[in-house]
């Protein structure tokens, strides 16, 4: 039971850094990053080599540093940084809204099968396994406590991050990134990089991206591709939805309904007799269907993006019903991030 | 020394120019209008001003400094500022938050900048925590203007700051228009009706097939045949 519970605790908050990350990028700069699993997965790989040893019999992989938590942890954050600024370099500059997310998952697809072909690289289609357990030899931790120290060490993390994540979100640079969304032209006009302020968006989102999937990898021991097929990025979208984009707490909350009670919590439930394996499989039609639920009925999400304290009239007005209305007609119409394509 | 000028601009859409040839100056304390049939070449104009279209040839200055080839993100620290033509607000953010956010030239502390605005749109003071996508296209037009005025700029583009409004709102905008002119601010207004226009500014040029067809100040302007002019019939030469 400790060991089901602590493995749920673990997803709950190893989404919630995911979903920050993918918030900062979508629901603050409108960047739709659909290749967002990519870089969860170099966070993952190099993660997993950087703590792996030089030799390992059976396994073909780079780097093998031996690196102790959280160094190859923070390894794999700026790996997944570096990552983006190449991707960013590539795309931001002349693609947008639509044709940025084509590129992008385009750009997964070919990782995907680059990582899954070229065999040196992170072992293949065989992946990572073995991975040593931060901790775990030191603290004198069995399988079932290492859950437990693990699952409590991921919500430590994610709480420091939710911090640094809710600073740069108040700050000025905050407010220039929810500008870009809005009206990258008017933004500019206004003296902002906008270019410079989406590749900041994507740094930012991806060294999240990169400690998610570190995580990930550091509590199961292995990783491999069907770990990260394409789709995985649209159960993070799904979070970032239900949740509330804009909004960390938001995330928080869609990290509990979608990733724990209706992707992960359905495993954990005895089999329907006569239906092997229903259980399991219904959960991507939950999803799916919470999904055009949320979008339909409260687009701006169950915790919606916060209007901004203001500092010298000391106001925090929540206009919940005119903005789910606003939200309502940017959802469905694509106000916003459409605005210059209609220029 | 005109706060802006520019000085043969052509300027398009790929290969193909949509304004050729393209001369005007606007000083501060003056309203410069810029009106003409569609497809004049009046919003590229606009956009090659402010850097959004870079142009093939010609020259502008913003107090005296060439800014032609410069990235649009860095004409507004030499004093020009741009609001454009509709969607021209940060719908999901506040008013307030709108303001702040075009304050970034000066650091420091925007509030005493954004009290002095918010007297003379009175209208955003009281609807400051609003999100800017609730207000009506009228006050979204003066929250544009307003945000613009927030860095103080020596010039400010309007693209066809009316378009879309009541005849009511169209008055309040051209009278704050003509106020801000007062502020030691150059302003330059891409306009659509010409009788408004001619009302509210002091210097004229029409643009007509991309070329700058008459210019000269409203009152000489308002005594030629202007539908002549729209439709492509007159040939009048330069007022000045």
């Amino acid at each position: 039971m400790t060991y089901y519970i602590f493995t749920l605790v673990f997803f709950l908050f190893d989404y919630f850094i995911l979903a920050m990350g993918l918030n900062i990028q979508y629901g603050i700069t409108g960047i739709l990053n659909f290749a967002y699993i990519g870089f969860v997965a170099v966070g993952a790989y190099v993660t997993g080599v950087a703590a792996m040893p030089a030799n390992t019999v059976g396994q073909h992989y780079i780097l093998g540093l031996g690196l102790p938590f959280p160094f190859n942890l923070l390894l794999g954050g700026f790996a997944a940084m570096g990552l983006s600024v190449l991707i960013a370099l590539i795309t931001l500059r002349r693609l947008r809204t639509d044709y940025l997310a084509i590129v992008l998952v385009s750009l997964s697809l070919v990782f995907y099968d680059f990582c899954n072909n070229y065999v040196s690289l992170f072992n293949g289609a065989d992946g990572l396994y073995n991975v040593p357990e931060p901790f775990a030899k030191t603290l004198g931790l069995g399988s079932n406590n290492f859950i437990v120290f693990f699952a409590c060490l991921t919500g430590v993390v994610s709480l420091i991050m939710w911090f640094v994540m809710s600073r740069v979100m108040r700050a000025p640079l905050g407010r220039t990134f929810r500008a870009v969304r809005d009206d990258a032209v008017t933004a500019a006009a206004l003296g902002k990089n906008t270019f410079w302020m989406q590749m900041k968006a994507m740094m930012i989102g991806s060294f999240f991206a990169g400690i998610g999937g570190g995580l990930l990898i550091q509590f199961g021991g292995s990783f491999n591709p069907t770990a990260w097929l394409p789709a995985e990025t649209f159960v993070v979208f799904a979070v970032l939805i239900v949740g509330g984009a804009g909004n960390n707490i938001g995330m928080f909350v869609g990290a509990l309904l979608v990733e724990t009670l209706l992707i992960h919590l359905p495993a954990f439930l005895p089999e329907i007799p006569g239906h092997p394996g229903l259980i399991e499989y219904i959960d991507t039609v939950i999803v799916g269907v919470v999904l055009m639920v949320m979008l339909w009925f409260r687009p701006q999400g169950i915790v919606p993006a916060r209007l901004r304290k203001t500092a010298s009239f000391g106001v925090d007005e929540r206009l919940d019903e005119e903005a789910g209305e606003l939200d309502r007609t940017t959802a469905l119409a694509g106000v916003g991030t459409r605005a210059e394509a209609t220029r | 020394m005109p706060a802006l000028h520019t000085e043969g601009v052509t300027a398009g859409y790929g290969k193909t120019p949509i304004i050729t040839d393209i001369s005007v100056d606007a000083e501060v304390g003056r309203v410069t209008t810029i009106i003409g049939p569609n497809g004049a070449g009046k919003s590229t104009f606009a956009k090659a001003l402010v850097g959004i279209l870079k142009p093939m040839a010609g020259r502008i200055l913003v107090n005296d400094v060439d800014v032609t080839r410069m990235p649009g993100h860095e004409i507004p620290r030499h004093g020009l500022a741009y609001v454009p033509q509709n969607d021209n607000v940060f719908k999901r953010m506040s008013v307030r938050e709108n303001l702040e956010i075009g304050g970034f030239v000066h650091k420091g502390d925007s509030s005493a900048r954004i009290a002095e605005l918010f007297e003379i749109f009175p209208d955003l003071g009281k609807a400051h925590t609003k999100k800017a996508g609730l207000l009506s296209g009228g006050q979204q037009n003066l929250l544009a203007i307003a945000r613009a005025l927030m860095a103080k700029p020596s010039v400010i583009v309007l693209d066809e700051p009316t378009a879309g409004l009541s005849p009511a709102y169209t008055s309040v905008v051209w009278e704050q228009v003509a106020r801000i002119a007062t502020l030691n601010t150059a302003v330059v207004v891409v306009e659509q009706n010409v009788e408004r226009a001619l009302k509210h500014s002091d210097y004229v040029h029409i643009f007509v097939a991309g070329r700058d067809h008459v210019h000269g100040t409203a009152a000489d302007i308002s005594q030629l045949d202007l539908p002549s002019i729209f439709l492509g019939r007159s040939h009048a030469a330069s007022t000045t």
